[in-house]
C-alpha cells in the first residue's frame, strides 16, 4: 500500500491530544458534602440500569481514536498498485514566455497560472492522467504521462517563466503527437494568449481548452534595437529603437541610452494607445562596447523595458572587385560607407586578405573563401541545371530582409537572366514566376549573394535602388557585421559562435553571475550555448580571450501583453479555443476536515452537558 | 457547629403551640404522676371501676349509693393519671451541619417545638443526641430529663448550645436509648437518616421497647437538588470516604429518583411498623411541619 499524501500522517500528532482530553477529564472538582450515601445509591442504581457505563466511556475514547485514525488514513490517501483501465489524457501546457512575468495580476501571471494549474490537478479524476509541458522559445516536458498528483504538482511548482518568446506551434505539435491514439484527450493551455497564433492547425481539430491568465494590457516595451553607422557621417553610430505601447492608454516616459553603463542620451517619449514609436540616437563611439536602451515607464512588464546591443568599432571593409568592366558597379561599391576597394582582372581569386569579393560577369578559376557577391556567375556546386530566361518579370521581393532594406524593384526591367532552382541554403530575395533572380544565403560559413542577371543588361543601375542594394550587400557580406549579429540573440534562441582558432575550453557567465562550463569537442572552432532564457549581458570566456554577447527579448508579440479572450485557431478561425472548462475541485478533503471539526464539537458538547 | 443566635422559636409560634397536647395512642406507663391516663388506678376524677371493700380501705372512696341499693360495701376506683415521657433523639453528627439553613438548626427547632408542647402538658422531656459531644456534656446533662412548663426557657437555651460533629452511629444510639429508657413513651427521631449502616436496627429497637415513634427526616436542599455539576470528587464529611462522580443536568432526574426511592423505602419501613414518618427539607417552613403535618398525623391535637 502506498500513500499519495504521506504528509497527512502529521495529523497523527492529534491522537495523543484526544487521549490527553480524556486524561484532562479525570481532573475532578473536590467537594465536601454531608454524606456520599445518596450518591453511592445513585451510582449503584444507574449502573444497574446501564451496566456498561464504565466500559462505554472507554469505548468512546476508542471510537474517537479510531475515527481520527480513519480520517488521517483518508487524508493520506492510500492506494494499491493495480491494473487499471486506460486513462484519459490531459496535456497541460504552461506558457513560460516573457509576458507571463507581467504583474497585472498579483503577484504575477505565472503565479496565477501555477495556481490555476494546481487547482486543475486537484480536480484530476482517478481515470485521468496528465502531461505537463512548459512552452517558451523551446518546449520542455516537465512531467511525462502520469496520474500521480504529487509528481504533477512538483512539475507545476517547478515551472518558471523565462525571458523568451512563445513558440506555441512546437508545443502544439508535440501535444498533438502525445494525444495521438488517446481516448478523449484534452490539451489545456494556461496562457495570456500574447503570441501570434501558430499556423498549420487550421484543419486539425485539436481538443484545446484555453485558460486565460491576466487582466490588463498596461505595458510598453522596446521591440527593436539596431546599431549602425550613421548614414550621414560614417564615423558616428546611429542607434535605432522601436518602442511600442500595447496599452489602451497614453504612456509617457523617457528612453535612456547608455554605453558601457554610462548614460549618453535621454529622450522623452510619449505613445498613444497601440502606437509604435521610432527613436534614433546619434552618438560618437570610441571603443567597442555595449549600447543599452532603458525605457523608463510605469507598466506591468519590466522585462521588455531594456535592450542591449554590442557594437564593435567600424573597421574599413576591404572589397575586391573582379569584373569585366562595370562602372556603375564600381561607383556603387565605392560609394558604400567605409570601403577600401581593390580591383583585379586575375581570375585566380584566393581572396584571403579581403572581407568581401565581388565577382561580376566573369567566371573565376579559383573561387575566394571570403564572402562573395556574385553577379551573373555561379559556382558549379551551387545549383543544378541552369537555363536562360528572357525578360523575366519581377513579381516579388522581400523588403524585410536587410539586403533589400529601402530597395524598390518595381521599376526595374531585365533583358535576360539565368534560370535556376533555389538551393536549400539560399533564400530567394527577388523572384520572377519562373526563377529566383537574387539569392542570399550562407554555405560552409561563407555568405553569398547571387544576382542572376547582368546588371548592364537591365535598367537597375539607372535606378536609385541599385547603389542602396550594393551598400546593403557590402554591409551584409562584411564579416564584422555578421559577427556582430551573432553577438545579439533573442531570448531562448541558442547562441552560436565561431572562433578563428580552435579552443580547448569555454565558460559562459550569465547575467546573474552564474557560470557554466561548456562541453566542447577538442580543438573545435564553434560553440553553442542554449540556456539563454535570461535577458542581459553574457560573457563567453576562452583561453584566448573574452567575448560578450547580449540576449534581448525584442518581440512585439510579447510586449503586447493584452490577454486574449479567444485564440483564433488558424487563419480561417475554424476552431475557437475559449475558457469554457472549470477545473473540478476536489472536496472530499474538506468533508474529512468537517468530520474532524465535528469530532471536536462532539467532545466540546459532551463536556458542556456535564458542566 | 455554631450556636444559634436567633431564638429557636418565635413567640407567635410558641403561643400557637400552647394550644396543642401530645396525643398518646397508648396508656402512659410512667410511674410518676402526671396528666396522662394510665392503666394504673389511683387518684383522679375519672371513675374506672368498682371492687369489694376489704378491711383497711379508705372509707372516703366507698360508694355509698351502691351500698344503699345492694347493702354491700364497694370501693370506687379511679384512674391514676400518669406522665408521658417524651424522648427526643437528635442526630448531631457532622452531616447535620450541612444545608442552608443547617439541618441541625431545623432539627433543634422541631425538637424545641415538640419539647415545648410536652412541657406544657406536664410531660417529661428527654433529649438524647447522637453522637454525644463531649463539649456539650453540661447541656446534655441538663437536657436528660426536663419537666414542667417553667423549665421551657432553660430547655430552649440548652438546646441552642448543642453542637455537631463526628459520625452518627444511628443504630447504636437508638438501641442504647431504647434500653436505657425506664418507661417507653413517645420517641421523636430527628435525623437525616443518611447513615451508611442503615436505620432499621435502631428503629426496630425502639419499636420493640414499645415506643410510640415519629421519624422526622431532614434533608438539605443541596441533597435533594444538587447544583454542582461536572466531574466531581465528593468527600464524605463523616467518614472521609471519596466518591467520584460525573454529574450534569441530564442526570438530575435520575438522582431525584434515587432520593425519592430512598425516602420511599424509609416511609414504607415506618408505616409497616406503626411509625409516623415525616420528611422535610431544612429550608422548609417550620409552620408547615408543626401546625399541619404533625397535626394531621395526630401526633398532637
Amino acid at each position: 500500500m502506498n500513500f499519495l499524501e504521506p504528509a497527512a500522517f502529521w495529523f497523527a500528532l492529534a491522537l495523543p491530544v484526544v487521549v490527553v482530553f480524556y486524561l484532562l477529564k479525570r481532573k475532578r472538582v473536590v467537594k465536601l458534602i454531608s454524606s456520599t450515601l445518596l450518591w453511592q445509591k445513585f451510582l449503584a442504581e444507574n449502573q444497574a440500569n446501564a451496566p456498561f457505563q464504565k466500559l462505554r466511556k472507554n469505548w468512546l475514547l476508542f471510537l474517537q481514536l479510531l475515527m481520527l485514525i480513519l480520517v488521517i488514513l483518508a487524508l493520506a490517501r492510500p492506494y494499491f498498485a493495480a491494473e487499471t483501465k486506460p486513462t484519459r489524457l490531459r496535456v497541460l501546457v504552461l506558457d513560460a514566455s516573457a509576458s507571463m512575468q507581467a504583474t497585472d495580476v498579483k503577484p504575477s501571471r505565472a503565479e496565477e497560472a501555477r495556481a490555476e494549474a494546481l487547482k486543475f490537478v486537484d480536480g484530476l479524476r482517478d481515470n485521468e492522467s496528465m502531461i505537463v509541458l512548459q512552452v517558451g522559445a523551446i518546449t520542455e516536458v516537465k512531467q511525462s504521462k502520469t496520474s500521480e498528483k504529487a509528481a504533477l504538482r512538483r512539475a507545476i511548482n517547478d515551472y518558471k517563466p523565462t525571458d523568451s518568446i512563445t513558440r506555441l506551434d512546437e508545443a502544439l505539435r508535440l501535444a498533438e503527437t502525445l494525444i495521438k491514439n488517446e481516448q478523449d484527450p484534452e490539451i489545456h493551455l494556461f496562457s495570456d494568449g500574447a503570441f501570434p497564433f501558430p499556423e498549420g492547425f487550421e484543419t486539425k481539430p485539436l481538443p484545446l481548452v484555453y485558460h486565460r491568465i491576466g487582466v490588463s494590457s498596461d505595458n510598453a516595451g522596446i521591440t527593436a534595437m539596431d546599431v549602425r553607422a550613421n548614414p550621414d557621417n560614417a564615423a558616428q553610430r546611429a542607434i535605432f529603437a522601436s518602442v511600442s505601447n500595447a496599452s489602451s492608454n497614453v504612456i509617457s516616459g523617457r528612453l535612456e541610452l547608455s554605453f558601457n553603463g554610462q548614460t549618453m542620451d535621454v529622450k522623452a517619449i510619449e505613445m498613444k494607445p497601440k502606437e509604435n514609436v521610432g527613436k534614433v540616437f546619434v552618438v560618437d563611439q570610441k571603443t567597442n562596447g555595449v549600447f543599452t536602451l532603458n525605457l523608463v515607464v510605469n507598466d506591468d512588464l519590466a522585462i521588455d523595458n531594456q535592450a542591449s546591443v554590442i557594437s564593435l568599432l567600424p573597421q574599413p571593409i576591404k572589397v575586391l572587385l573582379a569584373s569585366s568592366g562595370n562602372r556603375f558597379l564600381e561607383k556603387a561599391v565605392k560609394a558604400a560607407p567605409n570601403v577600401q576597394l581593390s580591383t583585379t582582372s586575375d581570375l585566380r581569386l584566393s581572396g584571403g586578405d579581403y572581407d568581401v569579393v565581388v565577382v561580376d560577369n566573369v567566371a573565376p578559376i579559383e573561387w575566394p573563401t571570403a564572402n562573395v557577391l556574385a553577379i551573373n556567375t555561379w559556382r558549379t556546386n551551387w545549383f543544378g541545371a541552369i537555363g536562360k530566361l528572357e525578360q523575366p518579370a519581377i513579381v516579388d521581393w522581400k523588403n524585410t530582409h536587410p539586403l533589400l532594406r529601402f530597395v524598390n524593384m518595381q521599376n526595374v526591367a531585365i533583358n535576360e537572366s539565368l534560370a535556376v532552382k533555389a538551393p536549400p541554403w539560399a533564400l530567394p530575395l527577388v523572384e520572377s514566376p519562373q526563377s529566383p533572380l537574387v539569392l542570399a544565403g550562407e554555405l560552409n560559413n561563407q555568405r553569398i549573394v547571387w544576382v542572376g542577371f547582368d546588371t548592364l543588361a537591365s535598367t537597375w543601375p539607372l535606378r536609385v535602388s541599385f547603389p542602396i542594394f550594393i551598400a546593403n550587400a557590402i554591409d551584409w557580406l562584411n564579416p564584422a557585421t555578421s559577427r556582430a549579429e551573432l553577438l545579439s540573440v533573442q531570448a531562448g534562441m541558442p547562441f552560436h559562435f565561431r572562433f578563428e582558432n580552435p579552443v580547448s575550453s569555454a565558460t559562459v557567465t550569465r547575467p546573474d553571475g552564474q557560470e557554466t562550463e561548456l562541453v566542447i569537442n577538442t580543438n573545435t572552432t564553434e560553440v553553442l550555448y542554449g540556456d539563454t532564457t535570461k535577458r542581459g549581458l553574457y560573457k563567453l570566456k576562452t583561453p584566448d580571450g573574452e567575448t560578450d554577447f547580449t540576449v534581448n527579448l525584442l518581440d512585439s508579440g510579447e510586449t503586447d501583453i493584452t490577454p486574449r479572450d479567444e485564440l483564433p485557431f488558424g487563419k480561417n478561425g475554424r476552431t475557437i479555443a475559449t475558457t469554457v472548462q472549470q477545473a473540478n475541485l476536489e472536496i472530499w478533503r474538506w468533508i474529512a476536515l468537517a468530520g474532524l471539526v465535528l469530532l471536536m464539537f462532539e467532545w466540546w458538547f459532551y463536556h458542556k452537558r456535564t458542566a | 457547629m455554631a450556636r444559634m443566635s436567633a431564638p429557636l422559636l418565635t413567640a407567635e409560634l410558641l403561643r400557637r403551640l400552647e394550644q396543642f397536647q401530645l396525643l398518646a395512642a397508648r396508656r402512659a406507663k410512667s410511674s410518676a404522676r402526671g396528666e396522662r391516663r394510665s392503666r394504673a388506678r389511683g387518684q383522679s376524677v375519672e371513675f374506672a371501676d368498682h371492687r369489694n371493700y376489704v378491711l383497711g380501705d379508705d372509707l372516703r372512696y366507698l360508694d355509698w349509693n351502691l351500698y344503699g341499693r345492694l347493702d354491700r360495701l364497694f370501693l370506687k376506683l379511679y384512674e391514676e393519671e400518669r406522665e408521658l415521657p417524651v424522648t427526643l433523639f437528635i442526630d448531631a453528627s457532622e452531616s447535620m451541619s450541612f444545608g442552608e439553613p443547617p439541618k441541625f438548626d431545623f432539627a433543634r427547632q422541631v425538637a424545641a417545638a415538640i419539647g415545648y408542647v410536652a412541657l406544657c402538658g406536664f410531660d417529661r422531656v428527654r433529649v438524647r443526641t447522637f453522637p454525644e459531644q463531649s463539649a456539650d456534656a453540661a447541656y446534655l446533662g441538663a437536657l436528660r430529663t426536663v419537666r414542667g412548663r417553667k423549665s421551657s426557657l432553660q430547655f430552649f437555651q440548652n438546646l441552642g448550645h448543642l453542637t455537631t460533629g463526628g459520625s452518627a452511629q444511628f443504630n447504636d444510639a437508638l438501641r442504647r436509648g431504647a434500653l436505657s429508657a425506664q418507661q417507653a413513651g413517645v420517641a421523636i427521631v430527628l435525623s437525616d437518616m443518611l447513615d451508611p449502616e442503615g436505620y432499621e436496627e435502631g428503629l426496630g429497637a425502639l419499636v420493640g421497647r414499645g415506643f410510640q415513634i415519629s421519624v422526622v427526616q431532614i434533608l438539605s436542599p443541596e441533597e435533594i437538588n444538587p447544583e454542582t455539576y461536572g466531574d466531581l470528587r465528593l468527600i464524605d464529611s463523616e467518614s472521609g470516604a471519596e466518591q467520584e462522580v460525573t454529574f450534569g443536568k441530564f442526570r438530575l432526574k435520575s438522582y431525584r429518583q434515587t432520593v425519592d426511592n430512598f425516602c420511599q423505602r424509609l416511609r414504607e419501613y415506618c408505616t409497616t411498623r406503626g411509625i409516623n414518618y415525616f420528611m422535610s427539607p431544612s429550608n422548609a417552613s417550620l409552620d408547615q411541619l408543626l401546625l399541619k403535618q404533625l397535626r394531621e398525623a395526630e401526633i398532637w391535637g
